[in-house]
């Protein structure tokens, strides 16, 4: 099986060779000397209803994948595919800023720094009502109501509408940015490191309510974390980058226990696991991070891979189906017994 | 200030020994208790983990040992012993008492302690580090200050201590800028530091919380083999119950600018006590346990620091109160097992009237 045989209406979305590069710019002439390639290569679907979880480390292009998808950020290259509940499918890659105005109150975001995505000199009312207003869904008295009912959705008293976001803390910051996302009723929440920024025993709050109103509302999500126990326990499926590529990508308890990738196995054992019994040893990865200035040649892992071979230097290896809907791209995926995050 | 001490504590092996520690910060906005009643032993060559949620008063108890801690902030009440080795004459070593809550904070003696025989860690190494100095010129300042040697023999133990670290290419590095190396590289820098006059505790606060997860890995696993070698004890300041299960050798839990639970780690994590730490513990997400189950959050918020809390301070948000007991009066430190003591109307009906004092 692989995603042909997917049936095309339980899609949300589908995304094939996105990429996203930035040009680095030096001297007074802002001469273009090199490229960022922040994004580079990724191929994704996502069913509706799943969450699917993205995690990778600092500057592995997880945030600008996502901004990308929403088109906040100009693909430069690949396709976008989103299923619109009035329109069908449409390429987002191709759309105008108008055309996506119609297709945008179904994609909306979360952030993960509540005390920066709040404006502070609008009200709880005015911030949660904004989208509403630009489009033009509600006004006056019904508009109120709507804000109202929103507060109450993600646990807090309607009453505080009029306060602004100082008045409130972290848990609660976030909880009014959730809410302002789920204004317009949208199909997709990216949702962005939403919980990275919360102290341990609010995290917890914030997961629920998330998974309390995916069920209600039917929401999908695209959950960008770098924190491992937290994607997942939220997670249907999880995706890995490295260097503005996914590297494999599985159901959650695939990708867990039985990952095909050299960098999966090195992230899964690197998690600290809260038990004093189990203590373990890093597998240690040579050198740092690659840069996406000037990637490595062939695979842009081998230089840290403890099972590189001659070919990963040369050929860059594909993204591939290794077992059904268990992505991985390693030239000897089929080959390594890798070991998953238990054992 | 020195006292020749066959002490009972510095016999118990304990290098600091923390007793009713109270840090009130007077700022415009009223009084934070900050520190209200905290006790702690550090024993020598262990590891010791403090851990609980922001503003809980972790690093405030750091940086109060250091006797650093910042204006407004004060030591009211309580006292901070250190027990220091003296030099060996004749094959005996002399264990000396200094009372650290005596010094004047900027005075000699602690400025011979603070770098030498304390030395601390923080969480973001960009902001800690000089941007403008050389990181072997940083290194060789502690050593120079500290240490009877010439520039020359300096830089060859800052070369040496960086390799120790587990830098690559130590030479090249100690005539580098911080901006220049990695954030990973730059907590080996920070670390090679601290660890350069060979001190008897290192604070270390939030030491990777900012790295990756691969990165932060690799630190542990360097923190736990240097402490291996050089003895030293470690206080591991954190709020990931992860890293603390996989670092530490005893635990103590903070609410509030108090102490709630302290253990040895597998007692912590397999029978805790106190219904904070078991609410904590309930409320992460345990990573491998393949399970989906929902978790449990601990309701409530972490109040404001300059709200004054009547009774136990996890008192509103905890599922085991007892009204008219926990909201008045402050639980005393009780013993439940061995090295395990807990704070707690469960296990105790002593208490002290109202602890803000």
């Amino acid at each position: 099986m692989d995603r042909a045989d997917l049936m095309q209406q339980e899609l949300l979305l589908d995304v094939k060779g996105l990429k996203k590069y930035f040009p680095v710019q030096s001297g007074l002439l802002r001469r273009t000397v090199g490229t960022v390639r922040a994004v580079d290569g990724v191929d994704l679907f996502v069913r509706k209803g799943e969450t699917l979880g993205l995690v990778g480390e600092s500057g592995c292009g997880k945030t600008t994948a996502g901004r990308t998808i929403l088109r906040l950020l100009q693909p430069t290259a690949g396709e976008i595919r989103f299923n619109d509940p009035k329109l069908g499918w449409v390429n987002l890659e191709r759309m105008s800023r108008k055309e996506l105005a119609a297709v945008r109150p179904n994609m909306q975001i979360i952030f993960q720094d509540p005390f920066s995505s709040l404006n502070p000199r609008m009200t709880v009312e005015r911030i949660i009502a904004e989208p509403l207003v630009i489009n033009k869904v509600a006004k006056g008295q019904e508009l109120k109501d709507r804000v109202a009912d929103l507060l109450r959705v993600v646990g807090m008293r309607p009453e505080y509408m009029s306060r602004y976001p100082h008045a409130f803390s972290g848990g609660q910051r976030q909880r009014i940015g959730i809410a302002r996302a789920l204004a317009l009723n949208p199909k997709l929440i990216i949702c962005d490191e939403p919980v990275s920024a919360l102290d341990v025993s609010i995290q917890a709050q914030v997961l629920n309510l998330l998974e309390d109103l995916q069920a209600q509302f039917d929401l999908t999500y695209i959950f960008i974390a770098h924190d491992l126990s937290v994607v997942e326990h939220i997670s249907d499926r999880v995706a890995v980058m490295y260097v503005g590529q996914i590297v494999e990508l599985a159901s959650t308890d695939e990708l867990y226990y039985t990952p095909k990738h050299p960098y999966t196995e090195a992230l899964m054992a690197a998690v600290p696991k809260p038990d004093p019994r189990r203590r373990d040893h890093p597998i240690k990865l040579p050198g740092e991070v690659a840069s996406p200035v000037n990637p490595p040649s062939g695979c842009y892992f081998h230089p840290r891979c403890r099972y590189a071979k001659e070919v990963c230097s040369k050929e860059a290896p594909v993204f591939r189906e290794v077992t059904p809907l268990h992505y991985a791209r390693c030239h000897f995926a089929d080959e390594l017994k890798l070991r998953g995050v238990v054992g | 200030m020195g006292k020749q001490a066959e002490s009972s504590a510095g016999a118990e092996g304990l290098v600091v020994r923390v007793r009713d520690l109270h840090v009130y910060f007077f700022t415009d906005l009223g009084v934070s208790r900050a520190l209200n009643g905290v006790s702690l032993d550090i024993p020598a060559g262990k590891v010791t983990g403090v851990v609980g949620e922001s503003g809980c008063g972790k690093s405030v108890t750091a940086l109060s040992i250091m006797r650093l801690v910042p204006h407004p902030g004060r030591i009211t009440r309580g006292e901070i012993l250190l027990y220091r080795e003296r030099d060996k004459h004749n094959g005996h070593s002399m264990v000396e008492e200094v009372n650290l809550t005596d010094l004047d904070p900027q005075g000699p003696v602690i400025r011979s302690i603070r770098g030498a025989e304390l030395a601390m860690i923080f969480q973001e190494p960009m902001t800690s580090l000089n941007p403008s100095y050389t990181i072997g010129d940083q290194i060789m300042e502690a050593i120079l200050l500290h240490q009877k040697c010439t520039k020359k023999e300096a830089e060859e133990r800052a070369v040496d201590i960086l390799a120790r670290a587990g830098m690559p290419n130590p030479q090249t590095v100690v005539k580098r800028y911080p901006h220049e190396l990695s954030g990973g590289m730059r907590q080996r820098a920070m670390i090679a530091m601290a660890l350069s006059c060979t001190p008897s505790v290192l604070f270390a606060d939030e030491p990777t919380t900012a790295l990756d997860v691969t990165t932060e890995a690799q630190i542990l696993d360097l923190m736990r083999e240097l402490q291996a070698a050089m003895g030293m004890a470690i206080v591991f300041i954190t709020h990931n119950l992860g890293v603390v299960a996989q670092m530490c050798d005893t635990v103590a839990v903070m609410y509030l600018g108090r102490i709630v639970e302290q253990a040895p780690v597998e007692p912590l994590f397999y029978e805790p006590q106190h219904p904070y730490t078991r609410a904590l513990l309930r409320s992460i997400p345990h990573v491998g346990s393949r399970t989906k189950a929902r978790l449990e959050p601990i309701r409530g918020v972490v109040p404001d620091p300059y709200a004054t809390i009547e009774g136990c301070p996890f008192h509103p948000r905890c599922d085991f109160r007892k009204p008219g007991l926990c909201d008045v009066r402050v639980p005393a430190t009780t013993q439940v097992g061995e090295n395990h003591t807990v704070r707690c109307f469960l296990y105790t009906e002593q208490g002290e009237d109202n602890g803000q004092g």
